[in-house]
């Protein structure tokens, strides 16, 4: 039975879940060590929660197709396999909060971001940093900071149980360990070093508005990268006013590097990408592109090409088609439109 | 996507033993910065190579810089990030990463390149 994935602000029970979970597999030891993974410096214990640091930073840098240019299109950005591969991350996550949760219903929350970027009524000052989902208390997440002062997350030094970052991307995409210390965040710097502001709603709906832009009916186009028309590259957002891109930046601190997922709310952003993914199919049909008639270029983004994730050896790996019906695993509480 | 299948595997072992057997990438930049964009137009093959020297404080900065055709740039280490200027780019590098960039002066990217 499909699990639901319920609004991270307005569902206390699924926010402490989260927070619990996350915690327990930051302590969790994954049986490999930092040199298993070709990290510099003493040999030290993985934990579970890191291996998705480590996944998503060795994903972006990897080429796709194999001697490809990673900047055009990688395996986790920039071009067709942005949402399909966030979705298989993400999949992988709740699967494993599931069991350290000990609750297969577990369902990962998402944060609804253009809520909190939208004003109340027109001309309303907007303070997405005062959202419930910053509050310093142990059921959220703790606001801004270098490191954040409180929440669910908070990091002190002399208690070995708290939240702390290990691993993290350096200026390169490199894989480093680093001093412990807790998260960084930087609220709505101003650009191009940040964003001072958060999609709204309207942004949101206007990637639906293919009557404004025709091109929104089609997941992505040619040339499939961060030029491309199409709803994929708008909700990247190397289009239209940013989107996810917008939210990275927003946030600031540790959802800027390679090595983002080092913060949790990372999971509650791309949760919310995907809802609105979910979204845009329900309307546009479980379509995606490019089908296998596409280049050898462009391997790594087609259709039936295997995505940068773990696959049971005796059955096929994950593609982007395996991904586009997930109703069977879960749904969302409230689509988009 | 099977639930049953990855609540079976969700076990450590399996994404990490995955991970650590994924080809290495290769991070090291030696000397400048280099960007070579290609284009076909009208039966020409057009090839631009552009080379960055970038230094900061007077120590040089090699990193990995994409050029896209429309000449914003990008880098590895912000890849939610388009800059309409190299400078920005590196504005946004020293904002992010101030540990490779202590104040004083010398900066700690490495030097193995």
């Amino acid at each position: 039975m499909a699990v639901v994935r319920r609004n991270v602000l307005t569902d206390p029970d699924s926010r402490k879940a989260y927070i619990r979970g996350v915690n327990l597999l930051k302590h969790e030891n994954s049986g490999l060590s930092t040199a298993a993974f070709g990290i510099p410096g003493p040999a030290a214990e993985v934990r579970t929660y890191d291996l998705f640091v480590i996944w998503h930073a060795i994903t972006m840098s990897t080429p796709v197709p194999p001697g490809g240019n990673p900047h055009t299109r990688n395996g986790a950005h920039r071009g067709p396999i942005f949402l399909p591969w966030h979705r298989i991350m993400l999949a992988w996550l709740e699967a494993h909060l599931q069991r350290v949760l000990a609750d297969p219903d577990f369902g990962l929350p998402y944060w609804d971001w253009a809520k909190d970027g939208t004003p109340s009524f027109p001309g309303a000052p907007v303070n997405p940093g005062a959202s419930a989902l910053w509050a310093n208390t142990p059921d959220a997440l703790g606001g801004e900071g270098n490191p954040v002062p409180g929440g669910g997350f908070r990091f002190d030094p002399n208690d070995s149980k708290s939240f702390r970052v290990r691993i993290a991307a350096d200026s390169s995409g490199r894989l480093r360990q680093v001093p412990d210390r807790g998260i960084n965040r930087r609220f709505g710097q101003a650009g191009p070093i940040g964003s001072p502001a958060l999609p709204t709603n309207a942004d949101v709906l206007n990637a639906f508005n293919t009557l404004f832009e025709p091109s929104l009916a089609t997941y992505d186009l040619s040339p499939y990268d961060r030029t491309s028309a199409g709803f994929r590259n708008r909700l990247e957002g190397f289009t239209g006013p940013g989107l996810h891109n917008q939210v990275h930046r927003w946030v600031g601190g540790d959802m800027a590097p390679a090595s983002s997922p080092n913060d949790p709310v990372f999971f509650l952003h791309h949760a919310n990408v995907d809802r609105i993914w979910e979204g845009w199919m329900l309307v546009n049909g479980r379509e995606y592109l490019p089908d296998m008639t596409a280049p050898a270029t462009l391997l790594g983004h087609r259709i039936d090409d295997p995505m940068v994730s773990p696959f049971d050896p005796s059955g096929p790996p994950a593609t982007p088609r395996s991904v586009l019906d997930v109703t069977g695993t879960y749904l969302y509480d409230v689509a988009v439109l | 996507m099977d639930p049953q299948k990855m609540a079976e595997s969700s076990d450590p072992a399996f994404l990490g033993e995955y991970l650590a057997n994924l080809p290495r990438q290769h991070h090291a930049h030696p000397g400048p910065a280099r960007s070579v964009r290609e284009d076909h137009f009208e039966g020409h093959h057009i090839v631009v190579t552009t080379t960055y020297e970038i230094t900061v404080d007077g120590r040089p900065l090699h990193i990995p810089i994409g050029l896209s055709n429309d000449g914003t740039a990008d880098s590895h280490g912000l890849p939610n990030y388009q800059f309409t200027s190299v400078m920005d780019l590196v504005r946004a590098l020293i904002t992010y990463f101030p540990d490779e960039f202590p104040p004083g002066g010398g900066h700690h990217h490495r030097a193995e390149g």
